[in-house]
């Protein structure tokens, strides 16, 4: 079987990691999102692949570790700038023939185990159509489905209104389809939710009911979730042979991978990260559910927790960063503080796109994205969203719409 | 007294029988690999099993009998057998009680055709007597046999065996998969399809046949689904598929399968007990089509007696609490109550008291004691099982059939539901009698039970999210409290035992009246509580169940309370609240069980438990 990959939008509430990489290129417990997905991809027995890219479709292309996956056989197809996922799976149209049954992925969720391969197991009981279905945290930003008899699929409600109530299984965003959804498509304007509603209308659509972690990365915090959930099945540690070590400390499933070189007095506390090649300094503290990305470099006696930096980050020396996500090439100045929560410990909110919007959480700190330069000894705000490529000052406090100020 | 056993065919069974058939033609032996066939097709159903199997010689060996494989295996000597060629049926019965006879494979009077068969022939009454006249002689009261005496008839007339198998299927109404072998062609393998499922699978020495994946998987990977209408001539080196009204042949691809036969018996779902708990809405519409004769002849004998004990132990002592409380309110008077493993130290029976019992397996050894006991003291036994052809199903002077379908999970869910809605029937049908319901209102009563399947399907499929976060939330807790009054009060104690048998988590059900008389002292941090509340149209219920819920709230503890959505906007003293679809009082109890039932299994799933069979627990009890 041929797996269509959806991999060409937007994500726009992916602030502020948005404007630089397309969401499947945001690395997670050390993989970048496409790369697990691949990987899981592969253990079910699917391994020619035809990947629609549209936004900075460039760059993942590019990305995508060619000598991991170097035996599947990857098919780019370019959606160009417009239209919507509809647009894009129908974009896909002529590589697949009309006889043929293949898996649809949404390339922006992520499971800790193998949902492929259930949601291929549903196709085969129904020999047909099978769309996995999960619950999520609230269901009403979602396809929330029916389920009738022998869990098939009877209805679909898309967004219900969260007065409604619902908290149905929603789709999860993998699906096995015939060639017939091309057909719904066109028919449905390239709406892809109306063309799932007339599939399930149509057609006998098999539930695979899905029950393990299933993360949807649509706003910045639910990276760090995703971290989490991929961490929490790490059991052991395991540390490249080639690691320096000597003088630090390592306690629980930490992994550290090729060539990294951790100073004396560090402590690496698990489940984390260390990537290629990156440096721990003297006495940092490493605490769990840090994820950081190769080539890093982390001065002394930093403190870290719960949070993920892309590759090539600097963290210059006595930062504490906690429950946040760092960009790709980020220099973090000396002595910089992210802090984490409110004085009354109340949940924190995030500016996304000019709109407020509640996180959920009571621990978060910030997201700074690529490229960006901060100077030394800059307090930021929890929730603060600093944009691509921006340089602040030293010695200033940052403001959740990352603005700074003097202090 | 009555001393006959009356079976009556269940219901609803009809519309979700299961069995599984299978079959293997090969140039080698094959007896090992048929018998692996069945067991893996046990789960569709086990109360009897069989094989039919060719050695070469002008002779089909037909072996069955009652139980389950293994049994079945030892009875008959199933290991013993050769062959190169069979066909093999596990049952689950449906037309007919459980007996040697009627079990699979059947053959013709001159034994030269065997089949088995999964499916409903409904206008087999009609054809048997038609065979009848022609002097065919029927050994089972099945309505299969009938299909093997059609083909033998046939094939006298045409002298072909693909003919004779065409001509019967079209006098066929119903459902079905059959396999046939016979001698006269002794390397094939004939099936045919409509409406009940059939898969050939392709190996290296041999090709099969089976009812689902799971017949074959342990040997190949390759398969042909057979569509309806379709029927087939398998070989050991090819098949040809044919279309049964134009004979053409049909060309199909190959579905490789990359497979978890585990996951394909449970049909999508991960465990057996989230999809017994989705079967609800069916099964709950089985057991009210349940001939109310069978209901109403129960009901005047109880009528009779002057003392009606009601029994069961573990779940069905909740279902039969739960029964107790709606004679009291329908029926108007109370049965007695005993937990069937107390029944002999607290029971004083005679023969002017019928005992009625609840068991999923009919096999429960507490239960079948109690009856025993019962019987042997003089009393009328009356029963309501699931397993037809069990033990209790087979001693009691009165039993109905719950026909839920089998129930894998050691969990019951499913049953458990059925028969308390048998018990409310037959509560109805005694309050009717006694004129302590009026005839109007046991028609309302009846077309309320008939909104639950659909208020079921709203709560697993609309709630279950929600509840599903409240399990992961609370999932650190180590103790609950399951309280409610009222007839909630047996469904909280149903609950709390979910969620001691499914998650291994301390649960203690309870009148929640009993929490200022000491029980409260426990409220604290570590503690949950449940209220299960009525709905609003039982007032008194209604203020006592929220004034518990008061009193743990103003202890600090956590209150989770399963209500009914309301129009009056009211604050409820509740942490989190599961609030279900609207019912009425008669049937509220069940709805609310549905989202307890949900509580526990995702409980259960997010502590990782093992839900199907959980650590110490059997499906059925069957020692002391």
């Amino acid at each position: 079987m041929k797996a269509l990959v959806l991999a060409g939008g937007r994500g726009a509430n992916m602030v502020p990691f948005c404007t630089t990489r397309p969401k499947p290129l945001i690395p997670v417990a050390g993989e970048y999102v496409i790369d697990h997905t691949l990987r899981l991809l592969q253990s079910a027995g699917i391994t020619t692949i035809n990947m629609v890219v549209g936004h900075k479709g460039d760059v993942l292309k590019e990305r995508i570790d060619k000598d991991r996956f170097g035996d599947m056989n990857i098919h780019f197809i370019d959606q160009g700038k417009s239209g919507g996922i509809g647009a894009a799976a129908l974009s896909a149209k002529k590589w697949f023939s009309p006889d043929e049954s293949f898996m649809m992925v949404y390339s922006d969720t992520l499971t800790t185990s193998n949902i492929f391969s259930v949601t291929y197991q549903a196709h085969c009981l129904n020999n047909g159509p099978s769309a996995a279905v999960s619950h999520a945290k609230s269901s009403e930003n979602y396809g929330n489905v029916y389920l009738g008899k022998e869990a098939r699929i009877t209805k679909i409600v898309e967004k219900p209104d969260k007065n409604e109530g619902l908290a149905n299984y929603v789709l999860s965003g993998i699906f096995v389809v015939g060639y017939s959804l091309f057909d719904y498509l066109e028919k449905n304007d390239t709406n892809m939710e109306k063309a799932l509603a007339t599939m399930i209308a149509k057609e006998k659509v098999q539930a695979a009911i899905w029950e393990n972690d299933w993360l949807d990365l649509a706003r910045p915090w639910d990276i760090l979730s995703a971290n989490k959930a991929i961490m929490d099945t790490w059991s052991t540690a395991k540390i490249h042979e080639s690691v320096k070590l000597q003088g630090a400390s390592v306690k629980g499933p930490v992994r550290i991978a090729k060539g990294a070189e951790i100073s004396s007095g560090a402590v690496l506390e698990g489940p984390s990260y260390i990537g290629p090649g990156s440096f721990i300094g003297h006495n940092a503290l490493i605490r769990p559910y840090t994820s950081i990305g190769a080539g890093s470099v982390i001065g002394q006696s930093v403190e870290m927790k719960n949070c993920v930096l892309f590759p090539k980050v600097i963290v210059g020396r006595m930062c504490f960063i906690g429950d946040s996500v760092v960009g790709e090439n980020v220099d973090i100045g000396a002595g910089v503080m992210t802090i984490n929560h409110t004085m009354d410990n109340g949940e924190i909110s995030v500016r996304i796109n000019k709109k407020k919007t509640e996180s959920g959480l009571t621990k978060l700190g910030a997201f700074i994205g690529d490229n960006a330069i901060i100077g030394a000894s800059n307090t930021i705000e929890s929730g603060a969203i600093i944009d691509a490529g921006i340089k602040i000052d030293h010695n200033l406090s940052v403001n959740k719409t990352g603005r700074s100020v003097k202090k | 007294m009555i001393t006959t056993c009356r079976l009556t065919k269940p219901g609803g069974a009809l519309k979700n029988s299961m069995c599984g058939i299978s079959g293997v033609v090969s140039h080698n032996e094959i007896s090992s690999r048929l018998i692996d066939s069945i067991k893996s097709l046990e789960y569709r159903g086990y109360d009897s099993c069989g094989v039919a199997i060719l050695n070469g010689k002008s002779k089909t060996i037909v072996r069955k009998d009652i139980g389950s494989v293994d049994e079945v295996r030892e009875s008959v000597q199933l290991d013993d057998l050769q062959g190169f060629t069979g066909i093999a049926h596990t049952r689950w019965a449906t037309h007919g009680g459980v007996t040697r006879e009627n079990a699979h494979p059947h053959s013709s009077c001159d034994g030269k055709f065997s089949i088995t068969h999964n499916g409903i022939i409904s206008n087999y009454t009609t054809l048997r007597a038609k065979l009848k006249k022609k002097g065919h002689t029927f050994l089972s009261a099945t309505d299969t046999e009938v299909i093997v005496h059609l083909i033998e008839d046939y094939f006298k007339e045409t002298g072909s065996v693909e003919e004779a198998l065409l001509l019967a299927v079209k006098e066929l109404e119903g459902a079905y998969a059959v396999a046939l072998v016979t001698p006269h062609e002794p390397d094939k393998i004939y099936c045919a399809r409509m409406e009940s499922p059939l898969i050939i699978g392709l190996g290296d020495d041999a090709n099969y046949i089976g009812s689902d994946f799971n017949a074959f998987i342990a040997y190949t990977k390759n398969a042909i689904v057979m569509e309806d209408n379709e029927y087939a001539i398998v070989t050991h080196n090819g098949y040809s598929l044919k279309n049964i009204t134009t004979r053409k042949e049909i060309s199909r691809p190959i579905q490789r399968i990359l497979w978890d036969h585990k996951m394909a018996q449970k049909g999508g779902y991960p465990h057996y007990m989230l999809k017994e708990i989705h079967e609800q809405p069916s099964v709950v519409h089985s057991a009210l089509d349940i001939d109310q004769q069978q209901i109403d002849d129960l009901a005047s004998e109880i009528d009779r007696k002057k003392q009606v004990v009601l029994t069961g132990v573990g779940t069905t002592f909740y279902v039969t609490q739960l029964g107790q409380y709606y004679f009291s309110e329908y029926a108007g008077f109370t049965p007695n109550l005993v937990s069937s493993d107390e029944f002999k130290f607290l029971s004083k029976v005679d023969k002017d008291t019928i005992v009625l019992a609840t068991s999923q397996s009919g096999e429960t050894y507490d239960t079948l004691s109690a009856l025993k006991y019962a019987k042997q003291n003089g009393a009328t036994t009356a029963a309501i099982v699931n397993v037809m052809g069990s033990s209790m199903a087979r001693l009691v002077d009165h039993l109905v059939l719950q026909g839920s379908g089998p129930e894998i999970c050691v969990i019951s869910t499913k049953a458990a539901l059925s028969q308390m809605i048998l018990l409310a029937r037959l509560a109805l049908s005694v309050g009717l009698l006694r004129e302590n319901i009026t005839k109007r209102q046991y028609s309302t009563y009846q077309s309320q039970l008939r909104k639950l399947p659909d208020i079921i399907d709203k709560v697993v499929n609309e709630k279950s999210g929600f509840i599903h976060n409240v399990a992961k939330e609370q999932s650190h807790i180590r103790h609950w409290l399951f309280l409610g009054r009222g007839r909630y009060y047996p469904v909280a104690r149903e609950s709390a035992l979910k969620m001691k048998e499914v998650a291994y988590v301390h649960a203690e059900g309870m009148p929640s009246g009993f929490l200022k008389h000491g029980t409260i002292a426990l409220i604290d941090d570590d503690l949950n509580s449940v209220i299960f509340m009525p709905t609003e149209q039982e007032k008194e219920l209604y203020e006592l169940a929220l004034s518990s819920a008061e009193e743990i709230k103003a202890r600090d503890g956590y209150v989770l309370g399963i209500t009914f959505e309301s129009k009056k906007a009211r604050e409820l003293p509740f942490t989190d609240c599961i609030s279900l679809p609207q019912a009425p009082p008669l049937i509220a109890p069940f709805v609310e069980l549905i989202a307890a039932q949900l509580l526990s299994y995702y409980t259960a799933t997010t502590l990782k438990r093992n839900i199907d069979k959980p650590r110490a627990l059997a499906k059925s009890v069957t020692v002391a």
